[in-house]
């Protein structure tokens, strides 16, 4: 049994209805802690939203894919203080240092394998930290880029007023959310599946496995420094934080805690563990103890993402449907 | 960088012995904790993080008991039984489930711990960092060897990271646990089809990785200020180790460890500013030559 | 059927908890101007390495707290400190703030992040346009390039440029009178780490024009094992050593480098080291170490400052950090600027605090005055001595000269391009 195929006008209408209640959601909740949140899961839902085509649909586990979601803080950020370009030319000088930047890395980790693939990309990872630290006049160093990332008027775009921030996120995370959707739907995104289930199949059929492979490191790098200028957009600069291999590790999470089989999951773990971070740093300064628990119950009781949990029911949902149709015809 | 300056330590005797074995003794700490997490990986196939939460246990533990005894042996001792004992239920409890799940779900119960942990020591020893004072036999002077300065204490150290490589060595090349270790390492079916409790191996393997950083952990004690937290700049130098010597070999953890202690010896003179990222350069470049490190298995 | 069920339950549960998180954390805007207390946000490092930073800040400050509301508030208003962790991660700290001030209602942030979290805050200080004292980032630039520089923003501590200028005249007496002309560093390599460094040995070759700095090394922040550094420097043979490392981070150095017998072939100036964490902790405290004030209940020897020390110890059973006086001075200030002001309004309390002058046991003189032109303090105990391994620990501390400082210190920020 085979489902239909979404096809792309179908998800062009959900991201329509998506992208217009959450552009609606503050008229209706006006509350500044909730259009921060959102900004920040825009950031984060590009970040894992792109690690997961690595992960889930192609089968790289990367452990260093913070390296972009930094790379394009700062790329994104310098390009504003020191070129002084306007925010669109800055986005795609972003987009283009990135996908460079990416092929160059991905050229040499795709020939990796499996766990060896996850260490050479947090090797890079951390190559690229320490040179943000060691680099000083350029990057500030361990201070980050300070003083602040000029936000200045674009085709009436005033990056400065929060309304316009929020909008410019929220639409930047659903026009990406889309694009990436439409790359795993097209028949590109089946020959990533079917690299990630039988390389060696794929290749027999072909397929140019390598060229594959790295199309999706550089399609992947690109949405997460779509992501990290979401970021440098709402703290009004860049940190080396953004490309340690902690941002790794949460993507990673998100990623696990939402689901890597559907596509939205990354995006629903990136809301579950802003969520989680926010409220347990309120209550407790034990969020450590707190947050490292919930990680447990989820790994060790729970063992699926939430989306997969959602995914199962409307499954069995639909099978239990299917057996009634079928016991109602006999 | 400092090029000028390298070259000079590279044609005095004195620099190059003297930072030769800062080298060796930096590479020599690292390889205990780094052996641990070889060995695991080597019969497991888990990579475990939580190594640098262990050998912060280590030292925490050693703290304890030095002061209600005021014995370093003592200390040491239950340092590395301790820490020993709790890998044990860690793997018993804990990452024994996730055997089966792919390796995401064991990363995420050793962030888990890393979380927990460290939060846990923060409550039962406090925020504030601890030193725990180097035991009288130790507080003489440094002995200088062919112009190189070498203190008594660090001698000490390298003697029992030898003794404890040579024994880890024995036990696994000629006692029959490291038999069925060798054998569980690469075929774990075949050695459970022999009636051998497989999980046993696999807790006693993890117990003695623990065993080995929480040993690094009340060893160092003495030169290491603790914190919480302390365990990860532990982790990251050791996980290097283990990859540039090769996943699951213990003489790569070993060669790996003293290569990095040479880097960071002769980095911090011609290159001050950027040794870190000279390690993950050696890192990145050996994976890129040999994917399964110096002297591991083409897996 | 079963399996099912509880699929359900678990969904139920993790959307019920869900919405509950989300309306605690997303209630729509308060208008707080009214409420009778005025809630301040504290944004700082309460977990990892340096939690005891973000622990003694918010010691000092919970004290003073309690003294000001049991005096009648600001301008009649209680103070209520919403304290929050921001791990020491600037994003974190970024978020933290902006959401203490547009979820929690809060009109005023206490600053107490390490600097790169300071410039996060700052950042959000200056898109709010709350009142915002920071009391821990000793970086100078936040306050004194004025392209850094917000009206709403004032530091309530330690400047790095003072405590360079002071600690260079008092080193430049020592060389001079030991003959210490080869000079080595070892800093931690992050921003304060060099600035400090740098400002230091510019100042001591300020007055000691043949002080030459021979070799440097440079360990990580937070670096376990600093073998390599130690006897990078002891290889060099310098007669005077330079090291602005701190916590826990200077304890390791010491016990490590005690076993090189590194502190009786040189002259140590640490600055960081007369700490009560710092002396407090380690075990084998080799004598004569010079290290900057950082603070010391018998530096001013004054009975005010005796007192708070051992208010703060009897409360929380230790002494004071640095954190902490600087953390109390910033709620001085606070309390002080309201009553000058007769407000608690956050514009009305920035008006008063520039210029201001208060009484402080933390002074140099008995006050501490809030610099106009670039709203930092000034006037502040700052002096070096030789450290002992037991009380009082620094039976000596030679004062800075505030005016010399100060001095020094215009002449720099003109060369800096600051003014």
């Amino acid at each position: 049994m085979t489902a239909a195929r979404p096809t792309f006008s179908r998800d062009l209408l959900i991201a329509g209805c998506a992208l217009a209640v959450v552009l609606l959601l503050p008229m209706l909740w006006p509350s500044k802690a909730l259009t921060d949140f959102v900004i920040r899961v825009s950031a984060f839902s590009l970040f894992a939203t792109s690690l997961n085509l690595l992960v889930g649909y192609t089968g790289m586990v990367s452990f260093g894919h913070g390296m972009f979601f930094g790379f394009g803080a700062y790329c994104f950020g310098l390009s504003m203080q020191r070129l002084g370009v306007s925010i669109p030319v800055a986005i795609v000088i972003t987009v283009l240092s990135t996908a460079a930047l990416a092929a160059a890395v991905g050229a040499i980790c795709i020939r990796l394998k499996d766990i060896y693939f996850a260490f050479i990309t947090l090797a890079f990872q951390m190559l690229l930290y320490s040179l943000i630290i060691a680099w000083v006049p350029l990057t500030g160093g361990d201070q980050g880029l300070m003083g602040g990332i000029p936000r200045p008027e674009f085709l009436g775009v005033d990056l400065g007023l929060e309304s316009h921030r929020y909008a410019f996120s929220v639409v930047l995370m659903v026009v990406g959310l889309l694009a990436m959707r439409h790359v795993v739907e097209s028949p590109f995104g089946y020959t990533l599946r079917m690299i990630r289930d039988n390389p060696d199949r794929a290749s027999f059929l072909g397929i140019h496995v390598f060229r594959a492979k790295l199309t999706a490191f550089i399609i992947a790098g690109v949405f997460a420094a779509l992501g990290g200028m979401v970021m440098a957009l709402f703290v009004s600069g860049a940190y080396p934080e953004f490309a340690n291999w902690t941002m790794s590790g949460e993507g990673i999470f998100m990623v696990m805690l939402g689901g890597v089989s559907t596509f939205v999951g990354p995006t629903a773990g990136a809301v579950v563990l802003s969520l989680l971070n926010d409220v347990i740093t309120r209550r407790t300064e034990h969020h450590g103890l707190f947050l490292g628990v919930v990680i447990l119950v989820f790994a060790l009781g729970l063992r699926k993402g939430v989306t997969d949990f959602i995914a199962d029911w409307l499954r069995a949902q639909r099978e239990a449907r299917s057996s009634a149709l079928t016991g109602d015809r006999t | 960088m400092d090029l000028a300056a390298l070259t000079e330590c590279l044609t005095t005797a004195s620099c190059i012995i003297t930072q030769t074995t800062s080298g060796l003794i930096i590479g020599l700490l690292l390889f205990l904790v780094a052996a641990g997490l070889t060995l695991i990986f080597g019969v497991l196939k888990v990579v475990n993080f939580t190594h640098g939460s262990f050998y912060m246990l280590g030292a925490y533990f050693a703290y304890t008991v030095n002061g209600l005894t005021d014995s370093y042996v003592l200390a040491v001792l239950a340092a590395a039984v301790g820490v020993g004992l709790f890998a044990l239920a860690f793997e018993r409890f804990f990452i024994s489930k996730v055997y089966a799940s792919n390796v995401l779900m064991q990363l995420l119960v050793c962030y888990a711990f890393i979380l927990i942990l460290d939060d846990a020591v923060k409550i039962i020893w406090g925020p504030e960092f601890k030193s725990m004072g180097m035991p009288a036999a130790f507080q003489s002077p440094p002995l200088f060897i062919a112009g190189g300065i070498v203190p008594v204490f660090y001698l000490f150290l390298i003697g029992v990271t030898l003794a404890i490589s040579l024994g880890l060595w024995l036990t696994i090349t000629r006692t029959r646990f490291g038999t069925i270790v060798r054998a569980a390492a690469v075929n774990p079916s075949m050695v459970s089809a022999l009636g051998i409790n497989t999980g046993l191996v696999y807790g006693a393997v993890f117990a003695l990785g623990g065993l080995l950083a929480g040993l690094a952990g009340g060893l160092a004690a003495p030169v290491r200020s603790l914190t919480s937290g302390m365990g990860f700049s532990i982790l990251i130098e050791s996980f290097i180790v283990t990859v540039i010597g090769g996943m699951g070999s213990i003489a790569g953890a070993l060669l790996g460890a003293i290569l990095i202690g040479l880097v960071r010896a002769f980095g911090s003179i011609g290159f001050p500013l950027f040794v870190e990222g000279l390690m993950f350069m050696l890192m990145a470049v050996i994976l890129i030559l040999k994917p399964s490190g110096l002297l591991g298995k083409e897996g | 059927m079963a399996r099912k069920r509880v699929h359900l339950d678990r969904r139920t549960v993790l959307k019920g908890a869900a919405a509950g998180a989300a309306a605690t954390l997303f209630a729509p805007n308060i208008v707080t101007a009214q409420s009778k207390a005025i809630r301040v946000g504290m944004p700082t490092i309460l977990s990892g390495r340096v939690a005891q930073l973000g622990t003694s800040s918010r010691n000092a400050v919970m004290m003073e707290v309690e003294k000001v509301n049991a005096a009648g508030g600001l301008a009649g208003r209680q103070i209520e400190m919403v304290v929050r962790d921001s791990k020491g991660a600037p994003q974190e700290a970024a978020r933290v703030s902006r959401e203490l001030v547009n979820s929690d209602g809060c009109e005023i942030l206490l600053d107490a992040e390490a600097s790169s979290g300071a410039f996060a805050v700052q950042e959000v200080a200056k898109d709010l346009g709350v009142l915002c004292i920071h009391t821990n980032s000793e970086t100078s630039s936040l306050t004194a390039d004025p392209k850094l520089r917000i009206p709403n923003a004032f530091r309530a501590c330690r400047q790095g440029i003072h405590d360079s200028i002071a600690g260079g005249a008092y080193a430049a007496k020592i060389a001079e009178a030991k003959k210490l002309d080869k000079w080595a560093t070892c800093s931690p390599d992050y921003a304060y780490g060099r600035d400090s460094t740098q400002l230091f040995m510019e100042y001591l070759k300020h007055f000691y024009p043949k002080a030459e700095v021979t070799t440097e090394a440079w360990p990580k922040l937070f670096q376990p094992d600093y073998t390599e550094v130690i006897t990078k420097v002891i290889q060099a043979k310098p007669q005077g050593l330079y090291s602005c490392l701190w916590g826990g981070d200077l304890t390791s150095w010491i016990d490590q480098g005690n076993i090189y017998a590194m502190f009786t072939q040189m002259e140590v100036f640490a600055i960081n080291m007369a700490d009560y964490t710092a002396l407090t902790a380690v075990k084998n405290l080799p004598k004569g170490i010079h290290s900057g004030n950082r603070y010391i209940k018998t530096f001013p020897n004054t009975p005010k400052n005796a007192a708070w020390a051992e208010d703060y110890r009897a409360r929380f059973k230790e002494w004071p950090t640095n954190w902490s006086w600087e953390n109390a001075t910033g709620i001085h200030f606070l309390a002080a600027a309201s009553k000058k002001a007769n407000s608690a309004d956050g514009k009305k309390i920035e008006e008063a605090m520039r210029g201001l002058k208060i009484d402080s046991p933390f002074g140099a003189d008995g006050t501490i005055t809030m610099r106009a032109e670039d709203q930092t303090i000034i006037g502040y105990a700052v002096g070096w001595g030789m450290t002992i391994p037991n009380e009082p620990y620094v039976p000596e501390v030679t004062a800075g000269d505030w005016k010399n400082i100060l001095e020094l210190e215009a002449d720099w920020k003109k060369r800096s391009k600051y003014t």
